[in-house]
Order: structure tokens, then sequence, then C-alpha cells
């Protein structure tokens, strides 16, 4: 069962606040660490619609599925928002902007592409995204690292090697880290079943 | 019809191998669109590299907009960002409710932590390629000055972002209007 935290406002309340802000981060931004970022500025910090908590759990769970990281997290925080009726808008808010964006540029892309004005704006816009994703990065390392240091600092190092060094199919790593932490709870079985 | 079956499944293997983000999906949606399916030659696209720096939205759905539409117009278009979201939604609500399920047991606990991690690592990747392509657009310094400049906008829209609580949406506008306005007035 999703839960309706947000128990104070009416379903279509919540609907149209779901769609409204996917719909607009989806027709201004291209990433979907961005989506990920304004959700959990807008869900969490403004509505507290859910936890921190259970946000950083979302952005795993969607990085662990293939896809647009955009469109998985919209339903899935959809879902939890509004059940499946809240996953529906949601993917359709998001999906939609660059959908409609893209038909219409596909007809006209050569004039697009070559003006000066559309591309200085995106490039200003690729430096804000970096400095948002620090932002992002420091908030999961913070959530990680609750019950010690060693094992996720060490995890992420692995990790970031293989992605960026290795280059190996990602689907392996999300396999390998699932079982890491198989392996970690069966080994301190005893302190965590407490 | 057929064609816009066959556009459908030809996304439905895009996006379930789809793993990495945005940039991964790209040579995935090439070699489909080039070299499996003939829709197109490697010049048109290489356009929709350019487009999708350009346009909103996830690149998997620009990339599978343009590509439906360059084969069969607006059904075309519908059908293959149908194709390309259809599989992982399904999915992420399968892991959802593994998630839901199985919370605060200490494997699932475990488990995330662990996955968490994976999390940062790409994001951490993603956050690398994106500084350094930010930093020197072409892959050389232009000038000193530019290079402190496009710091400070990057170490600006973190501050206002983490420490004032602003909303990312619009910082990035703010950072896009920004850079409009000093590159085209200097």
């Amino acid at each position: 069962m999703p839960h309706h935290d947000a128990g104070s406002e009416s379903l279509g309340k919540r609907l149209l606040t779901l769609f409204v802000t996917i719909f607009s981060i989806s027709a201004t931004a291209n990433s979907g660490f961005a989506i990920l970022s304004v959700m959990k500025d807008e869900f969490v910090r403004k509505r507290g619609w859910f936890s921190e908590d259970q946000m950083a759990d979302f952005i795993a769970i969607v990085q662990s599925t293939p896809g647009a990281m955009a469109v998985n997290a919209s339903m899935v925080v959809g879902y939890q928002v509004a059940g499946p009726l809240g996953s529906l808008v949601a993917v359709t808010g998001c999906i939609l902007p660059p959908m409609v964006v893209m038909i219409v540029v596909t007809a006209f892309y050569e004039v697009i592409v070559g003006n000066e004005f559309v591309y200085l704006f995106m490039r200003g816009m690729q430096l804000g995204v970096v400095g948002m994703l620090l932002d992002v990065l420091l908030s999961l390392f913070a959530n990680v690292t609750k019950k010690g240091f060693v094992y996720p600092l060490v995890l992420v190092a692995v990790a970031f090697v293989y992605i960026r060094f290795l280059g190996w199919p990602i689907p392996y790593l999300a396999i390998g880290c699932a079982l890491a932490g198989v392996v970690k709870a069966l080994l301190f079985c005893r302190e965590a079943s407490r | 019809m057929e064609l816009l079956i066959q556009i459908v499944l030809a996304f439905m293997r895009v996006s379930v191998i789809a793993f990495g983000g945005a940039y991964a999906a790209i040579p995935l949606v090439e070699n489909e669109a080039v070299t499996v399916q003939g829709w197109m030659t490697y010049e048109e696209f290489a356009d929709l590299i350019a487009l999708d720096e350009i346009t909103p939205g996830p690149i998997i759905i620009n990339s599978a907009t343009f590509v439906g539409m360059r084969v069969a117009g607006i059904p075309g278009a519908i059908a293959a960002t149908l194709g390309a979201i259809l599989i992982p939604c399904a999915l992420v609500m399968v892991l959802f409710k593994l998630y839901s399920r199985f919370k605060g047991s200490a494997i699932m606990d475990n488990v995330m932590v662990s996955l968490k991690c994976m999390a940062i690592a790409l994001i951490a990747s993603t956050f690398v390629r994106l500084a350094v392509a930010a930093f020197m657009p072409g892959g050389t310094l232009t000038s000193i000055q530019h290079g402190v400049y496009s710091i400070a906008v990057m170490a600006g829209a973190f501050y206002l972002i983490r420490y004032r609580q602003l909303s990312p949406l619009p910082v990035m506008l703010g950072c896009g209007a920004l850079n409009l306005a000093v590159c085209a007035l200097l």
C-alpha cells in the first residue's frame, strides 16, 4: 500500500501538484538528476510527503533499473504520493514536454541547433547542473554514512573505479552491490537482528 | 501498423539494457536505429546528439521521439516513447514492491545502503564528466577568465541550492540567463 502521508490534502490536489511539478522540471532540465533534485525539494523539503531517507531509497531503486531515470523516478514517487493513478499522472507529466518539444524541434532542427543564444543559455544551465549535482552527492553521502564510514566509502570507491575506469556493464555492478549488502548483513547478522 | 510495432519493439530492446544514465543510452539507440534497423544514416543520428543537448527531458525519450518521428511521423514518435518506458516502468515497480515488502529487514537495509553507494558512484561519474565539459567546452580551456567564471557559476548554484535552500529549477534558469547575458554582452 502506498503511504498517503500527505493526509490533509485531497487526492485531486496532490495529483495536480505532482503533475505541475514534474511537468515543469521536465520541460526545462535535461538531466534525470535535476528531476530527482527538484522532487526532493518540492516533495520532501516543502511538502513533507515523504522523508529524506525514503527519497534516498527511491534514488537507489531508480538507479538500479534500466531506462530513463526521470521516468522511473516519476513512476515510484507518483505511486508513493497517490497510488497507481499517481504513477500515471507523474509519468505523463514527465514524458509530455520532451515528446512535444522534440516533435517540434525535429521538424525545424537546423535552425534551432545553429542558434547561438540557445547554445549560450544551455551552457549556462550546464554550469548550474554541476553545482546541483554536488548538492545531491553530499546529501546521499550523508545518508549512507549514518551507520559507519568504512563500508560505504570502500564500496563507493570500488563502484566509481568500475564505472569510470573499467567501463564494464552497469547491471553487473548493481547485482554485485546488492550481493555485497546481503553478505554484509549475514556476516553481521547478530548485530543487525537485534 | 507493422512499422509501429517494430518501433515499439526496437525501443523496448534499447530500454531494457539502458543502464548507467543518459549518456550510456546514446550508443544503444545508435546501434538499434542505424545498424540493426537501418532507419537512418550515422550523419542523421549525429544531429540527434546535438538536439539531445539543447532539448529538455530524458535523453532516451528525446532519442526515441526523434527516431520515431523520422521513421513514421507523430504516431511513430508516440510508439517509440511508449516502447522506451513500458519495461523500465514495470521493473522499477517490481523493485519498489520488493523494497516496501522487506523494508526494515537487516538484509534489505544493507542492500539499500550498497545500492545507494552505487548511485553515489554513478552520480559522481556524471558530475566529473559534466564538470570537465562545462569547464572546458570542446576539450580546451579557452581562457583563465572563462575558467574562473565557470567555477564561480557552479559554486554559486551549489551555494544557493544547498545553503539558501532555493529550488533547483529557478537556479538553473538563472544560470542560463546569466550565461546568455555575460557571453552576449562581453
